[in-house]
């Protein structure tokens, strides 16, 4: 194997070779991996009057393109989880799909939760909209043509807002029901291997298949449907 | 001995960093009739926004959280819930009921007032 050499007249940074300090960096480090998850997954609050600051419809939009991005990756882990179902020959292996079907859907769920990040923007974006169009009546800066022009813009931009809006709520309704399916089924199957009912379970690991096809149609539609605002 | 201490700042750390990351299913709040103005609930100490059409769905951390009414002089506690990883849990609250009632799927074999998923 050829050795990776140090280009000429860079000075590479010295790692502490010391094990005892090696030992007391390792806890820091770890806060620091800690700390990247919330520090990552929060969103910047938008600060009014400064172009520069990205907008709560700004950010909106963007949650919902990424958010479109990780349903079709979800997506596409349910159907493979659908047709590894089919071919399921024993109970025990079944429960341990729905488990894993369990964990994608409820991903696609906590995207969408009423306390998620996405729902509060979509709030956020809806009430400086409204916020926007109330100043906007009142703004005796512009030509009327132009203030009408201005009013027409955000109320365009709010109808579009709402949309997506009633798009999420949609999908939340979708998820959560798919996800009270599988526990309902997955608990039944639990308690027909308990009376040994192993044919039934089995029976019922293959029937749920077909409704989480439906669900995955679903999908696939809302992620055609989901247009976010300003696109 | 420094190096006993920070390993165990190290476990301590571990263990925070998989709690959060490992530990989160969902739960239902649905208020019946759905047209009736709902009174302000709480999950433990967290005000929940007004309901659309009567329902939310929220993320919550893994295991048993109260639901609370605003009340004259203080919050009551309506029921227990206990939410299970990747499972949601659906607790009704109907407003017909003086005082509201909490209407579980499924209860505890324990107290009925505690709602499993």
């Amino acid at each position: 194997m050829k050795k990776l050499q140090k280009p000429r007249g860079v000075t590479m940074p010295k790692f502490p070779s010391d094990r005892r300090t090696r030992v007391a960096l390792a806890p820091a480090l770890l806060l620091l991996f800690a700390l990247s998850g919330p520090l990552h997954a929060q969103s910047q609050p938008p600060v009014p009057g400064n172009p520069d600051v990205v907008t709560a419809d700004d950010e909106f939009s963007k949650q919902l393109r990424d958010l479109k991005k990780s349903f079709a990756d979800v997506g596409k882990q349910i159907d493979d989880s659908t047709k590894a179902i089919d071919r399921i020959k024993n109970p025990e292996e079944g429960r341990k799909s729905i488990e894993e079907l369990r964990e994608h859907v409820g991903k696609l769920l906590g995207a969408v939760a009423d306390n998620g990040d996405v729902s509060r923007l979509g709030a956020l974006a809806l009430s400086r909209a409204d916020e926007k169009l109330k100043s906007l009546q009142q703004d005796t800066r512009f030509k009327p043509d132009e203030k009408q022009f201005l009013i027409d813009k955000w109320r365009e931009l709010r109808g579009s807002t709402e949309t997506a809006i009633r798009d999420l709520d949609g999908a939340r309704k979708d998820f959560a029901e798919l996800l009270r399916t599988l526990q309902t089924n997955e608990d039944y199957i639990d308690e027909l291997m308990q009376i040994r009912e192993h044919e039934k379970a089995l029976q019922v690991i293959h029937q749920l298949s077909d409704g989480i096809r439906d669900a995955s149609v679903k999908l696939q539609k809302l992620l055609g449907g989901i247009k976010p605002p300003g696109a | 001995m420094r190096a006993r201490g920070a390993a165990a700042a190290l476990a301590i750390l571990a263990l925070a960093a998989c709690t959060r990351e490992g530990g989160s299913g969902y739960v239902e709040i649905k208020t019946v009739p759905s047209t009736a103005r709902a009174p302000a609930l709480y999950i433990d100490a967290d005000r929940i926004e007004a309901l659309k059409s009567g329902t939310t769905v929220l993320r919550q951390p893994i295991g048993t959280a109260k639901l609370q009414l605003d009340a004259d002089g203080g919050k009551i506690t309506l029921c227990q819930f206990v939410v299970k990883k990747n499972r949601i849990t659906t607790v009704t609250v109907s407003s017909l009921d003086r005082p509201p009632r909490c209407q579980c799927g499924r209860t505890g074999s324990g107290d009925p007032r505690t709602c499993i998923g």
